[in-house]
């Protein structure tokens, strides 16, 4: 088989999904950089301003990575997620299994497709919170290591991606699926660091956030962008490629053995 | 029987829990045939067709197309085209942006050229920039022909792609098919529930009930075997005939009516009966059809 037919129905899929966020962008990327937007003002201009944190670190920059990494996180699960239900419910997702496309090369596409939502989102939110920061402190605030920020962001926006795809694929209605979304999903993000350090936590409850994966991700995002992090970089880079995964295999083997029926 | 038929389905079963949809059901298409797959709703159509296509596993037997099992084999789906029965709704892509993503689906790159001509042949080139919703119900039936054809495949399965389609745009269709029938040798597994269209379009045709597959044959032979062929001859008034032949039914007012096998010619039946040309005001025959055949074969069961 020639690598024309061999990626090009990956690289199809793939555009699919881009194209399909981007045909809905207000909905899709200007509703959640308003939503950061507004986090920015309240909990960043407006209530940080009487926040001091033991680093000394302004509090507008220290939340403007977890905002970041919320907004990939998020987007990027909402990408995957919302995508595959409306196929779901179109019929279209029978097209996938009907197609030339197998199973890792849908989950790869749909990830794709959900990561590149959430890092425009992230971005985004990065540009708009230096607009912030500019207005707050007088100057703005360059990523320290911006590779190290890029890879949680990326690493961070596959997993949860993926998570999307075995969530809608697991899912029978959509009850299962806004439950997933707020019951596990939600509270892990914002129970995750960012909005504040785990350090100030007492101790149960800081080793009991230490079990969540999201605070490895959102650490790994603000040690690229001021260089401090609750957690050990190297910890945080380990478990994410092993959270990658985790998370990967699992939405392999739901979708292996889903039935790609409408709803 | 040869391995490079466009489709075999042997002994194909397919269960719901402890319904049995499909129960041991065998047959094949050969090549450039239109196969008419018929029987009431519920009777396995498509559950044959999901099988064949990979949206459902069998629970026993094999599908295999052009040779290659179709559960083994990712090279059978590059030869499939599959018209599903229901509408599939693309959301925000426009008819020429899916017929695009469908082509990449397949590998085909820059297949520009392959899909003007189906939105061409299938009238829906002036509305290639609507989206699906903004399509009537025949607009979004061609459109998912025009999916189904769009990598070229070598077989079509056509699961009652003209439901809801009003006659003219039924025989376009078919005249369409016929046409890529001619030229790309494409073999077809059509289900529907237009049985004069059935007879008119199959070259062979398989019964479907309760999930078996109860009588196949080419349609013709289906037809004459299955029914009669009746002639009444309309005397002029005031007529009187004495008529005493093995094929004679019935005399009722100035109406003889007669059943006659398919191949006996009617002048024969004529001279044997004796009548004169001046005393027969009309002929009528009437040929069985496979609506007749349905309700011999299937019972009384809702098509």
């Amino acid at each position: 088989m020639n690598a024309e037919l061999r990626f090009r129905p990956f690289f199809s899929l793939t555009r699919r999904e881009i194209k399909r966020f981007l045909k809905v962008i207000v909905q899709t990327i200007v509703a959640p950089l308003i939503n950061s937007s507004l986090y920015l003002l309240i909990f960043g201009v407006s209530l940080g301003r009487n926040i001091d944190l033991q680093s000394g670190q302004n509090y507008l920059v220290f939340l403007l990575p977890g905002l970041i990494m919320m907004g990939c996180l998020n987007n990027s699960f909402a990408n995957t997620s919302s995508s595959i239900v409306g196929s779901k419910f179109a019929g279209e997702l029978e097209d996938y299994k009907v197609v030339t496309l197998n199973p890792w090369q849908i989950l790869l596409a749909l990830s794709t497709g959900g990561v590149m939502r959430g890092l425009m989102v992230g971005f985004l939110t990065l540009l708009v919170g230096e607009g912030f920061i500019y207005y707050e402190v007088g100057h703005f605030v360059m990523p320290e290591n911006p590779l190290i920020l890029l890879y949680f962001l990326f690493v961070g926006g596959l997993c949860f991606a993926s998570l999307g795809v075995s969530v809608a694929f697991w899912a029978k209605n959509f009850d299962q699926m806004s439950a997933v979304g707020s019951f596990v999903i939600l509270p892990l993000i914002y129970l995750g660091g960012v909005f504040y350090s785990i350090d100030t936590l007492p101790p149960f409850w800081r080793s009991v956030s230490e079990f969540n994966p999201i605070l490895y991700f959102i650490n790994g995002v603000r040690y690229g962008f001021i260089g401090e992090s609750d957690v050990p970089i190297l910890t945080a880079t380990i478990l994410s490629v092993v959270m990658l995964s985790i998370f990967f295999s699992i939405s392999f083997f739901v979708l292996k053995k889903s039935n790609f029926k409408r709803w | 029987m040869s391995s490079n038929l466009p489709l075999e389905v042997v002994d194909l079963t397919k269960k719901y829990g402890s319904f049995k949809a499909v129960d041991a059901v065998s047959f094949h298409i050969n090549p450039g045939e239109i196969f008419g797959l018929l029987g009431p709703n519920g009777a396995g159509k498509t559950s044959i067709i999901s099988t064949i296509v990979t949206l459902e596993e069998p629970t026993e037997g094999e599908v295999k197309v052009f040779g290659n099992n179709v559960r083994k084999s990712k090279h059978s789906k590059y030869e499939l085209g599959f018209v599903p029965q229901e509408i599939i709704n693309h959301g925000f892509f426009s008819v020429e942006e899916i017929l695009q993503f469908h082509s990449g689906y397949y590998g085909v790159k820059n297949n520009q050229e392959r899909i003007e001509y189906l939105l061409d042949k299938l009238g829906l080139f002036e509305h290639k920039d609507k989206k699906v919703k903004q399509l009537s119900g025949g607009m979004k039936r061609r459109l998912l022909i025009a999916k189904a054809l769009v990598h070229k495949p070598k077989l079509l399965l056509l699961d009652e792609p003209t439901a809801g389609v009003d006659i003219e745009l039924r025989e376009s269709l078919w005249s369409f098919v016929s046409e890529l029938r001619k030229e790309e040798g494409l073999s077809i597994l059509l289900t529907t529930h237009y049985l004069e269209e059935a007879e008119q379009l199959c070259d062979r045709i398989g019964f479907l009930s309760r999930g078996r597959l109860i009588k196949t044959g080419p349609t013709k032979e289906l037809i004459e075997g299955q029914t009669n062929r009746f002639m009444s001859i309309v005397l002029k008034p005031g007529t009187s005939v004495e008529c005493s032949h093995d094929f004679f039914i019935e005399k009722k007012a100035d109406v003889l009516t007669f059943k006659l096998p398919y191949q006996y010619p009617v002048g024969e039946l004529l001279a044997c009966t004796s009548l004169k040309l001046e005393q027969i005001q009309d002929i009528k025959i009437r040929e069985g059809s496979l609506d007749d055949v349905f309700r011999q074969v299937v019972g009384g069961g809702v098509l």
